[in-house]
């Protein structure tokens, strides 16, 4: 599903190179779970956003389901991204869209049948359990609510592979363990799911997979992903 | 596109639209002000456009004859007349017709007419030049032609003021053009502007449809429809303040036309008219929406 050959990151602010990933190289298969852990600085935000396009590498080869995504065309990235769902340790609804519209939004923007996207909205705000609060507007909302609709955002068009960036940062523990359940869901129901965190014992509860970053290097790879 | 991506297009471009707020509404009325500068100019001109034509269809030359030929010798002379290029309606006026025309004119004055000892005046041809003699240049060449007769005395008339005419309404033309075009450039900058408030507002909008992999267009389009909107409403407002216009003010201006430039009548817009004013009003907000797209990838 995703393969790394000697990525390199490097950031030029003026005179000043920042090295944000040096010579990472990693396979992860379809429908693994991996649990991206290191402290803040690691480079594991700079690797997701290589890996849905938001970045180019400096160096290396990245593969994401068979697309070179260094050498992606422009008109091809929304192509790599609708395979691809992301959470934000900041939840980013839509302040004026109520819960389902900022759900179903994704699905309209995509161009979706309308009774689909009514179908799928609610299929998925049920699915993490706030069908009720549908008509809310997020800020009525919890942290960990609007986490929660954060992440059936990024479900509701089915992704093949979801990235998520601290999606349990803002939130207690019991929050992270409902989020860290959702995400378990979707893993069984056959996606991909590559979680970055800071919080070394919430990786060492979910992932399958331990890849444990340090300043742009990966020290420890508890397993190593088999399959594309 | 399926009906259902045109219906969240539509629901975003009014969304926009009333984010705008006072910019947005200022565009639409920018935009109706630019539409009524051009299509009341459009109007005058159009109307002067008729009345000119029909006045060089009226135009007439008349060639004063240096003696009045017999009845007989007048038809024949009419008929030389006819077969010269240029020449399309001839009437011959007689001595005693144009003194009972004189006569006719002077009205309780025409007793003036009998106290005089002879007919002072000439035996004259009225000629209506073809249509394509009522250029100034052709105007000129026929005047030359019918003066180098043996029969002819002098010849009056000319199409001159006609033509300065035609060139007023060129110069008004002008200056409708040119006022339209300007407020037809501030009228895109004002959408511009707008849909760049807009592009602000929803940054965080476009960057998740950018992030969940929405088409290109489906980031634009809106913006491009929130300017067609806004250039449909402000050409509508424009095409029905004209309409409004023409109805009250016609009634009152008909007469004072008819008495100072011979407007037989003002006539409004054709179907075709509105119709193509109405959508120059939509493609100016569609290109100030589109003008405002280079900052959707700097978003």
């Amino acid at each position: 599903m995703i393969q790394l050959h000697h990525v390199w990151k490097v950031y030029e602010v003026g005179p000043i190179k920042v090295t944000a990933l040096t010579d990472v190289s990693l396979k992860v298969g379809r429908g693994e779970f991996v649990c991206l852990v290191g402290p803040s600085g690691a480079g594991k935000t700079t690797l997701l956003r290589l890996l849905y396009r938001d970045e180019l590498p400096t160096e290396g080869e990245l593969l994401v389901d068979g697309h070179e995504v260094a050498t992606l065309r422009r008109s091809k990235i929304p192509e790599l991204r609708r395979m691809i769902g992301v959470v934000f340790q900041d939840a980013r609804l839509l302040p004026s869209r109520t819960v389902f519209e900022n759900v179903a939004f994704i699905l309209q923007v995509l161009g979706a049948p309308r009774k689909l996207i009514a179908e799928r909205a609610f299929e998925c705000l049920k699915a993490v359990g706030l069908a009720a609060k549908a008509h809310a507007f997020p800020a009525q909302l919890s942290q960990g609510e609007q986490q929660r609709v954060a992440l059936a955002r990024a479900l509701v068009k089915e992704p093949l592979l979801l990235l998520a960036d601290e999606p349990t940062g803002n939130l207690d523990e019991r929050m992270a363990g409902e989020i860290l359940e959702l995400l378990r869901a979707a893993h069984q129901r056959g996606t991909t799911v590559l979680l970055a965190t800071h919080r070394v014992s919430l990786g060492a509860s979910v992932g399958e997979r331990r890849i444990t970053l340090h300043a742009g290097q990966i020290v420890a790879d508890s397993g190593s992903g088999d399959g594309t | 596109m399926g009906r259902s991506s045109l219906v969240f297009l539509a629901t975003e471009a009014a969304r926009n639209f009333r984010r705008t707020g006072w910019v947005g509404l200022s565009a639409v009325v920018l935009i109706a002000l630019s539409m009524m500068a051009l299509g009341a100019f459009g109007l005058l001109s159009m109307n002067m456009g008729r009345a000119i034509t029909q006045w060089r269809e009226r135009v007439k030359i008349v060639v004063y004859l240096r003696e009045e030929p017999p009845p007989s010798a007048a038809e024949r002379l009419m008929e030389r007349f006819r077969q010269i290029e240029g020449v399309g309606r001839v009437r011959y006026v007689s001595k005693y017709e144009a003194l009972s025309r004189l006569r006719a004119q002077l009205g309780d004055q025409s007793d003036l007419v009998d106290r005089l000892p002879t007919n002072p005046l000439p035996a004259s041809v009225e000629v209506g030049p073809t249509s394509e003699m009522t250029t100034p240049e052709g105007n000129r060449v026929l005047v030359e032609k019918l003066a180098a007769l043996p029969e002819v005395e002098e010849v009056q008339g000319s199409s001159e003021w006609v033509d300065r005419l035609a060139q007023f309404r060129r110069l008004l033309m002008g200056i409708g053009v040119g006022v339209g075009t300007l407020l037809v450039l501030a009228a895109t900058l004002t959408v511009t502007v707008s849909t760049i408030l807009v592009i602000h507002s929803r940054r965080q909008e476009m960057e998740i449809m950018r992030l969940v992999g929405a088409p290109e267009s489906a980031v634009w389009a809106p913006l491009v429809l929130q300017g067609l909107f806004q250039g449909l409403v402000g050409a509508l407002s424009a095409v029905a303040l004209l309409a409004i216009g023409y109805r009250f003010l016609s009634p009152r201006l008909i007469p004072f036309f008819t008495e100072t430039l011979g407007f037989p009548q003002v006539s409004f817009f054709s179907w075709l008219e509105i119709l193509v004013l109405i959508g120059s009003g939509g493609l100016l907000g569609a290109v100030g929406g589109f003008l405002a797209r280079g900052r959707v990838s700097a978003a």
